[in-house]
């Protein structure tokens, strides 16, 4: 007699043990599944609802009692000061978020490039600095944060002060994270420097699996170092760089930590997972919370959408 | 005579090697080193800077210039932490570690046991609704932390309320909130690991008379030691790093998990950058050492799946 671990279905002696499972398999997947939707998928549902609610800290344990509002949250956040567009030196959360989160994936996928071409060539220490470059990543972001604030500190202690003043680059002590537009600049250099190892591993991976006859193939033309790299290593590449920035995209409009621990959020540089964290835990104003949160998520989904339509779309045809 | 031979055969030997190097130097090579110097100074000086200002003094840290190598291995930064009789006020730190690994070993734990099981379940076993309920756990990296933490903080007071437990200031809490974020990776790395196994080997297993439940313990798992491994690590760093969940749910400071008391160290009226950087140096040398430890099995980990963060 010979088992299959899966069975075609239409033997009919084998029906129950079908049944069977598949009952297994619910068993197995189910407190898995619980706590994802229950504590995920829900939530995410449930936010609709609260962003069209009057919550604060009085109703927050009896929210479902919570006094309709219409559509009173939304535009509550859209006539936000912090929140609207004003001038280039005041973007306002939501265009700060598009610029910060655009500006700063397209760097880290540059630099995770970069890094990944140094890696990718043999030399001696290899190991020991793949495993180096890591580092940034894998350390607890409040260390990263606060290191990178204590190496700015406006005081003559900090360190990048005291480099640029013995260099009589500068007089006297900056501020730089509460400088507009100096501070957003460092939250996106900031970001490329903790987040490209990601964009590194990945394209380390795809590059390590190329045909090496390609290559040979390229040699045999005649193609230059430059030549082959823009014949063969960029075509090659192009997916694995295409869902890095996606997924990189998505993560850093969706980052609270990373600018809340530097920033706070002040000095041009607010975003909107920080806002929502403001209307809700700091003015308690958990509905317009929700609704900012709602319209990060709409931004988001619009971005997804063009990005299928356009991207996708040349990749195809390409 | 001698003399001058032997400062030619000197003269020799450096005009050799500076040939050498003039020859081993071609301008890829040059340029190879100074892009990788600028990349291993940029990544290793703030952890040198972390490290080395732990134990640098007040005095050292609030002078007129920045000190780069401080004067001694002084204890003071660590002494404020634990020490009592320091006169410090975050001489309790050491409550906050037991509070980080209290969150992040139980989160590890559950979540291998739990993944394990779904990932069996989604590699091997063939049942209705799979796919829409991976799409489901896969639309998870869409949504932002932000976004759920209202909703969830909301919907837990009301459960709280009706079975008597206190949303704030619990840490089981916490380690649900983490095993839902963690909990979709887990799952995927598990059952693209689980594919690579030959299934010849389980079907052997199941005709030898053993139950699915058999197989899995006997036969699947001791062969995904090194993706267990990979899964555990992953989990505990995203329960000892994460920060967001636990600033809202945490508010007694004898609860608190060691970045939120990091947080409020650096927030104190009185700016103690040493103090501050020696409690990160006590929250990252673990992780850190963790991570080169299981390099091997880590970098595939995080490739594939992607620390959501």
């Amino acid at each position: 007699m010979t088992t299959s671990l899966h069975p075609p279905r239409r033997a009919s002696r084998w029906r129950s043990l079908d049944a069977r499972e598949a009952r297994l398999a619910w068993l197995l997947i189910l407190p898995t599944a619980l706590i994802v939707f229950g504590l995920v998928l829900f939530p995410a549902v449930f936010s609709i609802w609260i962003s069209f609610r009057d919550v604060g800290l009085g109703n927050l344990h009896d929210v479902f009692h919570a006094p309709s509002v219409g559509l009173g949250n939304y535009a509550s956040v859209f006539r936000d000061f912090a929140f609207k567009f004003q001038n280039l030196g005041n973007m306002g959360a939501a265009v700060n978020s598009i610029v910060y989160s655009f500006a700063a994936t397209i760097l880290t996928v540059v630099v995770g490039l970069i890094a990944a071409l140094l890696l990718n060539r043999p030399f001696r220490g290899r190991g020991l600095s793949r495993a180096l470059f890591l580092f940034p990543y894998v350390t607890p972001i409040v260390s990263v944060a606060f290191v990178w604030r204590w190496i700015l500190d406006p005081r003559p202690s900090g360190v990048l002060n005291d480099i640029l003043m013995r260099l009589h680059l500068i007089d006297a002590p900056n501020a730089y994270l509460a400088t507009r537009g100096l501070a957003l600049l460092i939250v996106i250099i900031f970001e490329a420097w903790r987040y490209f190892p990601f964009a590194m591993l990945m394209i380390l991976a795809r590059l390590q699996a190329i045909d090496k006859t390609l290559y040979e193939a390229a040699e045999v033309d005649g193609a230059h170092t430059w030549m082959k790299f823009r014949a063969v290593t960029i075509p090659e590449l192009r997916y694995v760089l295409g869902a890095i920035f996606l997924l990189r995209l998505i993560w850093t409009f969706n980052k609270f930590d990373d600018i809340f621990l530097l920033t706070g959020g002040g000095f041009g540089t607010n975003v909107l997972p920080v806002l929502t964290y403001q209307f809700s835990f700091k003015s308690f104003d958990f509905g317009k919370g929700a609704a900012a949160a709602m319209i990060l998520l709409v931004i988001l989904i619009v971005f997804l959408v063009v990005y299928a339509m356009t991207v996708m779309k040349n990749v195809d045809e390409t | 005579m001698s003399q001058s031979t032997a400062a030619r055969a000197r003269g020799g030997e450096r005009m050799n090697f500076i040939e050498h190097l003039a020859r081993w130097i071609t301008w890829p090579r040059f340029i190879f080193a100074l892009v990788m110097l600028f990349f291993l100074t940029s990544i290793l000086f703030p952890f040198y800077w972390m490290v080395s200002s732990s134990f640098k003094t007040y005095a050292e840290i609030g002078g007129r210039t920045a000190v780069y190598v401080p004067g001694a291995l002084r204890w003071d930064a660590y002494r404020e932490l634990f020490d009592p009789n320091f006169g410090a006020r975050f001489w309790n730190f050491g409550v906050n570690i037991v509070n980080s690994v209290k969150v992040a070993v139980p989160t590890a734990l559950i979540a291998m046991i739990l993944s394990v099981l779904g990932a069996y379940a989604v590699a091997r076993l063939q049942f209705r609704g799979k796919s829409l309920m991976l799409n489901g756990i896969l639309a998870i990296y869409l949504f932002p932390g932000i976004l759920l933490i209202i909703p969830l903080f909301a919907m837990l007071a009301q459960i709280g309320a009706k079975l008597g437990f206190d949303v704030q200031d619990n840490l089981p809490v916490l380690i649900l909130t983490y095993l839902a974020q963690t909990l979709p990776v887990a799952l995927y790395m598990l059952a693209n690991y689980f594919r690579t196994i030959p299934t010849e080997i389980e079907q052997a297993g199941l005709i030898d008379g053993c139950t699915r439940l058999d197989v899995i313990w006997r036969i699947t798992l001791p062969l995904s030691v090194p993706a267990l491994i990979s899964v555990g690590i992953y989990t505990f760093m995203i329960a000892w790093n994460e920060f967001l969940y636990a600033l809202v749910f945490l508010n007694s400071r004898n609860m608190f998990t060691m970045p939120i008391q990091i947080n409020t160290i650096f927030n104190d009226p009185s700016p103690r950058p040493h103090v501050v950087m020696a409690a990160s140096t006590i929250m990252s040398v673990p992780i850190l050492m963790l991570f080169l430890g299981m390099e091997r099995y880590l970098a595939e980990g995080l490739a594939a799946g992607g620390v959501k963060g």
